[in-house]
């Protein structure tokens, strides 16, 4: 086989990414998403510069982390994470995902694109890898200003772990990517969420408010022991433990659970969606 | 694909369909490994009881996770579920991680959402961590006999057979005793030896102490009250790994900018973090003249129902002091009730009643609020 044929027949299975293009464009392309995605920016910059300025006398003092942010700046992007994962990180994803298929219906440009031939449920799985991507680049903007402000107000080393010992700079910056794509999977979970309820309206915004109500009414039955047999089902039950990623050694168990948790989330969200989306009649 | 074109609605089944397998995924999965195994040999009560103590175990790690529900108030000062303090323990639900190689290398961490508190004992250190205040305690510890790492004391002349058959025989009077091979924890067989109560008065339904099938290592203690499904407290393994952990699990030093408190003397009780904080300790030893414990105790009854009724110095309670204002914070919660024994505060928990009267007396059994009257009219 030459090399030209079997270029010849490869490039019809090649995956036309031009779609994933168009929506990446348009979600990064929009002055709002913008504006959230520097809304979450902020957050790290904000904690940094005021645990600067304060006196340092007061260190262990905050929310969870922030007392180690003066030892090391990598706590920075930990601590930004712990406050924006109650609402920031939740409602930038709602926003996106909440958009997605409702948006198009309510500007009026869902039907323009169901002429494409391409099966609704290929359409919808696009739609969400966009959303997934999009987690992941929300929780990297948190992880990566925290990193950049807290290096350079605090400096690096060793970091020390919840367990007491201390690990070298490159293993602990590894470990925060580690849990910044944690969080991102748990974050895409929700889009999934997010992406069934968009099928359900034509008001993106309704959409959005719904899967805001959702992840912080799970935050809520999360903290109501007397409910605890169904706090391991919840989708933000398992949330918290990419702390456990700063144990030593390791405590995987948390950290599986929750990418269990998400998966199911993912799988039965999205069935849902194209149970819904598969056979709507679209007519806006 | 076409029935899902005939019959749009039925494309709702999938999703439906998943849900349910996933949410049941987890769950199912341990209890058919279990059940296909099937039950252990049958072992009584006497034979599962030389198995622990001969079990011999150099080594383990292993998730354990505790489970409260004894029906407290909330105290005031005691953290909850996420709380990674050591006297949280009293409720909610805990995760903590061992690590043993022996009685002179163990490591305990009690883990609370994004914070932790551990204990290790490396040799003749004895350190404790807690990572909310960044604080760490050490002290020097006389080493422990190495020689027989796992084992549990036995009482000199008898063999381990002759003493399951004394500890047996002192029990059942008051307790049934049996087995069951077909229990499951941390994903391993287990053998459970079930305590059940004779007398009808006493709050607890059963006690099971599940036993490793391999290791013979107890691996799970479950306490049920009357008439209740879910145990009223419950601690046991999760996951269970019996091999030796790497030596570098012990290995504790504190990391810089740690407030390091040096003890002193050997480790007591205190080694536990908040135990030595409260104030009744230091409250009891600068109290030169007190009767003795044994003058005040007294105990009505026998066997589960007994009633132990103690004698609370008098002023006490109402005397200053950090202790007795965490104490009169905590009875202000309490219920009132009152008798012909007077009147006191009432604590009913799921497995246990107490009772503080007003002259003084306390109050304390496994037995209904009840019982404790009666106890007190005697």
């Amino acid at each position: 086989m030459s090399a030209a044929e079997a270029v010849a027949v490869r490039r019809p299975r090649r995956l036309p990414t031009r779609f994933l293009r168009s929506e990446l464009a348009l979600i990064f392309g929009r002055r709002r998403n913008q504006a959230g995605l520097l809304v979450l920016a902020a957050v790290p910059v904000l904690i940094s510069i005021a645990v600067k300025v304060s006196s340092p006398g007061r260190g262990g003092d905050g929310p969870d982390f922030f007392g180690s942010i003066t030892e090391n700046g990598l706590f920075v992007a930990l601590a930004s994470l712990t406050l924006e994962l109650g609402l920031f990180l939740p409602l930038a994803v709602a926003a996106i995902a909440g958009d997605s298929v409702a948006g198009e219906a309510n500007l009026g440009t869902l039907r323009y694109l169901l002429t494409v031939p391409v099966p609704r449920a290929r359409l919808l799985a696009v739609k969400y890898l966009a959303i997934v991507i999009f987690s992941v680049v929300a929780t990297l903007t948190v992880t990566v200003t925290g990193i950049v402000m807290g290096l350079a107000l605090f400096g690096g080393g060793d970091m020390t772990l919840l367990s007491g010992t201390q690990i070298g700079f490159g293993q602990a910056l590894l470990r925060v990517l580690g849990a910044t794509l944690y969080l991102s999977a748990c974050l895409a979970s929700l889009g999934a969420v997010g992406l069934f309820v968009s099928t359900l309206t034509e008001q993106p915004i309704g959409a959005m408010i719904a899967v805001v109500i959702f992840s912080t009414a799970s935050f809520i039955a999360d903290t109501i022991p007397q409910i605890s047999w169904l706090h391991p089902f919840l989708i933000t039950h398992h949330w918290l433990a990419f702390g456990d990623l700063f144990r030593d050694p390791v405590a995987w168990n948390g950290v599986q659970q929750g990418i269990y948790v998400a998966a199911a989330y993912v799988l039965v969200f999205g069935l849902a969606g194209w149970a819904r989306f598969a056979g709507k009649d679209v007519t806006s | 694909m076409s029935t899902f074109t005939r019959r749009p609605a039925a494309r709702w089944l999938v999703p439906a369909v998943v849900a349910v397998l996933l949410a049941a995924g987890g769950s199912a999965v341990g209890v058919l490994a279990a059940s296909a195994r099937g039950g252990l040999p049958h072992r009584s009560p006497s034979q599962l009881l030389v198995d622990v103590q001969k079990a011999r175990l150099d080594g383990l790690s292993g998730t354990i996770v505790q489970n409260a529900s004894l029906g407290l108030p909330s105290l005031p000062g005691v953290g909850g579920a996420g709380s990674s303090d050591m006297t949280s323990l009293v409720s909610g639900s805990h995760t903590l991680r061992l690590w043993y190689a022996g009685p002179n290398k163990v490591r305990l961490a009690l883990l609370g959402s994004l914070g932790e508190s551990d204990i290790v004992r490396n040799g003749t250190d004895l350190w404790t961590w807690s990572s909310k205040d960044k604080s760490a305690t050490h002290r020097q510890v006389p080493l422990m006999k190495a020689d027989a790492p796992g084992r549990l004391p036995a009482t000199a002349p008898v063999t381990p057979q002759e003493a399951a058959d004394a500890a047996l025989a002192a029990i059942s009077p008051t307790t049934k005793v049996s087995t069951d091979g077909t229990a499951s924890v941390a994903g391993r067989t287990a053998y459970e030896l079930v305590l059940q109560p004779r007398a009808t008065g006493s709050l607890v339904e059963s006690v099971r102490i599940a036993i490793d099938g391999r290791t013979h290592v107890p691996t799970r203690v479950q306490v049920f009250a009357r008439g209740t499904q879910d145990p009223a407290f419950e601690v046991g393994f999760t996951s269970f790994d019996p091999s030796t952990p790497a030596a570098s699990a012990f290995a504790f030093n504190p990391p810089p900018r740690t407030k390091v408190t040096e003890g002193s003397g050997p480790a007591s009780h205190e080694a536990l973090p908040g135990s030595g904080r409260r104030g009744s300790d230091k409250h009891r030893s600068d109290k030169p003249g007190s009767a003795s414990a044994d003058q005040r105790l007294q105990v009505v009854g026998t066997g589960w129902t007994s009633v132990v009724v103690a004698k609370v110095p008098t002023g006490d309670s109402q005397a200053a002091g950090t202790g007795s204002g965490q104490l009169a914070r905590m009875l202000k919660v309490l219920p009132r009730v009152s008798g012909t024994w007077g009147t006191g505060h009432l604590l009913k928990g799921t497995l246990f009643s107490a009772l503080l009267t007003d002259d003084g007396r306390l109050v304390v059994g496994a037995v209904a609020p009840e019982a404790l009257y009666a106890a007190l009219g005697r």
